[in-house]
């Protein structure tokens, strides 16, 4: 398939950081690069595993038995809410296990293949996006427990259903901003990749992946959603529980600006950077 | 004029070699950031400069196969990466025209608990060809590295030579318009070797152009059709392979 060189356009390499909508169009030509890394993820982590494919429901129910126990039972957080409790906890805590493994995955994925990433080239920003999506793709595997919870239940959702896809979206796009951010980061400075654990420990209390943040004292409402993460777990609870509590419109509305604000932060470091990155490691 | 491919202009690369300096922890760096509020940018001069190149000039037509020769630290690697994108200039610039594949390394981005089919597709799309176009080779790239008994096993229980043989396979079926390779023939056994340098004798029949490092004169002279030596980061001499730059170069000084 080799194309004439003379009728080949000439490419400038220069340094320079490419522009938003260059450094697209080179995603989209390495995108095999992309299905295959997210292909490896899946294969090696269950690969040598006596139950395989399995584990992806396993995962899930297991946190979700955890979480409903610890929670509805220990600290009994069970009463006063319509749906059934073990749904409500899996609307949280499935989208919390996402978030916590998709972050820490890509911020490590630049560090983790550094010595891909000094022998060949292909846009960086691959391999923080490969992860996340491997680990969405555990995600959405997840939610055929909830629809298996619901039969069990006997719980049927509503229309608001229709919104579900977008608070997933939001929460992909959320991650994989922090993830692009935090992985050149954690290529500068070390120190992120020891600080991060703790900041999800605490963001695990701040978020309500075990409660509902109706919880949460009034006046501290605002502030509380601050953390994006309050505004999409609200949000596929309202979309799959039928309105629970109203739709969560403070929450959801302060979650899109702060996901929005981070993707800027997290697009602009990580092309300004971008060709860089073997120097700075 | 219109037959060049590769097009360097005025290319230079400038490393730090103020290690210390560097801030690799965010104490470092807000240190730093104390130390310029206090006393200016004056660490700025503390830091020692090193040029790996200096203001470098080459034209590659195609169909051309150039050879790097040069001490280590004259460059040749650096410039090899500039033009496989892994590190960028720090001034000058490259133009190139048409897919370039990289080979600064056997293997890159081979996973241990794949199998050496799975790397296949792995590695070669690392190497920039599509999954269609290696499912084409796919039985000519087994062929090639002799490990078909072993294709189905996780590449973690090769030994080294075949390791080496599968990575290498993919790397020769890649098709490209110019391919950069460094110090990577001298894989495998002797008649691997020879397997290799034919195969490369074939790429250039072909008219793809090439731009090899190797520290082997033999092989030059059996591949090559220009030799540049590099010295302290910029070019000393250029010639073609006929002319007495290998000879004098391969003698003891």
């Amino acid at each position: 398939m080799t194309s004439d060189p003379a009728s080949a356009q000439w490419r400038t390499i220069d340094g320079h950081p490419p522009s938003l909508l260059e450094y697209c169009r080179e995603i989209h030509k390495y995108r095999e690069v992309a299905y295959v890394l997210i292909r490896r993820d899946l294969i090696v982590r269950f690969r040598q595993t006596y139950f395989g494919l399995a584990w992806l429901l396993f995962k899930p129910l297991m946190l979700m038995a955890v979480m409903s126990f610890a929670f509805g039972f220990l600290a009994g957080f069970e009463k006063s809410h319509a749906a059934p409790y073990p749904l409500i906890i899996f609307c949280g805590v499935i989208p919390w296990y996402f978030f916590s493994n998709a972050v820490p995955d890509s911020m490590n994925s630049l560090l983790g293949h550094m010595h891909i990433i000094q022998k060949t080239y292909f846009p960086r920003a691959i391999f923080p996006i490969a992860a996340v999506v491997s680990d969405a793709i555990e995600f959405f595997v997840a939610w055929l427990l909830f629809a298996l919870g619901c039969l069990w239940f006997g719980y049927l959702p509503g229309w608001q259903i229709v919104f579900f896809p977008l608070f997933c979206l939001q929460l992909i796009v959320l991650c994989t901003a922090i993830g692009l951010w935090l992985s050149v980061v954690n290529v500068q400075f070390r120190d992120i990749g020891n600080l991060v654990p703790f900041l999800l420990m605490i963001g695990f209390f701040v978020t309500p992946a075990g409660y509902t943040s109706i919880r949460i004292p009034e006046q501290w409402q605002m502030v509380y959603a601050l953390n994006p993460l309050v505004g999409v777990i609200e949000g596929l609870r309202w979309s799959l529980l039928n309105g629970m509590d109203g739709f969560p419109r403070t929450p959801v509305i302060l979650s899109l600006a702060t996901t929005l604000a981070m993707g800027l932060i997290a697009v602009r470091h990580f092309l300004a950077v971008e060709t860089d990155l073997v120097d700075l490691a | 004029m219109s037959d060049i491919v590769i097009d360097i202009v005025n290319l230079s690369k400038r490393y730090s070699l103020s290690h210390q300096r560097r801030p690799d922890s965010l104490k470092a760096w807000l240190r730093g950031l104390a130390k310029r509020g206090t006393s200016g940018d004056a660490n700025h001069s503390a830091e020692e400069e090193f040029w790996a190149l200096k203001d470098i000039s080459l034209q590659v037509r195609q169909g051309e196969c150039l050879a790097l020769i040069g001490k280590n630290g004259s460059g040749k690697s650096t410039l090899l990466k500039i033009l496989s994108r892994v590190i960028p200039p720090t001034s000058g610039q490259i133009r190139v025209r048409g897919r370039v594949a990289s080979l600064l390394e056997v293997g890159t981005g081979f996973h241990p608990e794949l199998t050496g089919r799975e790397n296949v597709f792995l590695n070669g799309a690392m190497l920039g060809c599509p999954e269609r176009e290696i499912r084409r080779r796919f039985d000519a790239i087994v062929d090639f590295s002799g490990v078909e008994r072993f294709l189905d096993t996780p590449v973690k229980h090769y030994s080294s030579g075949m390791y080496v043989r599968l990575a290498y396979a993919v790397a020769a079926h890649v098709d490209a318009d110019i391919l950069v390779v460094d110090e990577v023939l001298a894989v495998g056994d002797a008649e691997f070797q020879r397997k290799c340098l034919a195969h490369m004798r074939q790429l250039a029949s072909q008219q793809r152009t090439c731009v090899l490092v190797s520290h082997n004169i033999e092989t030059i002279k059996q591949l090559a059709t220009n030799v540049a030596r590099l010295d302290s980061g910029a070019i000393a001499e250029a010639a073609t392979v006929g002319s007495d730059l290998l000879d004098r170069y391969a003698l003891p000084q």
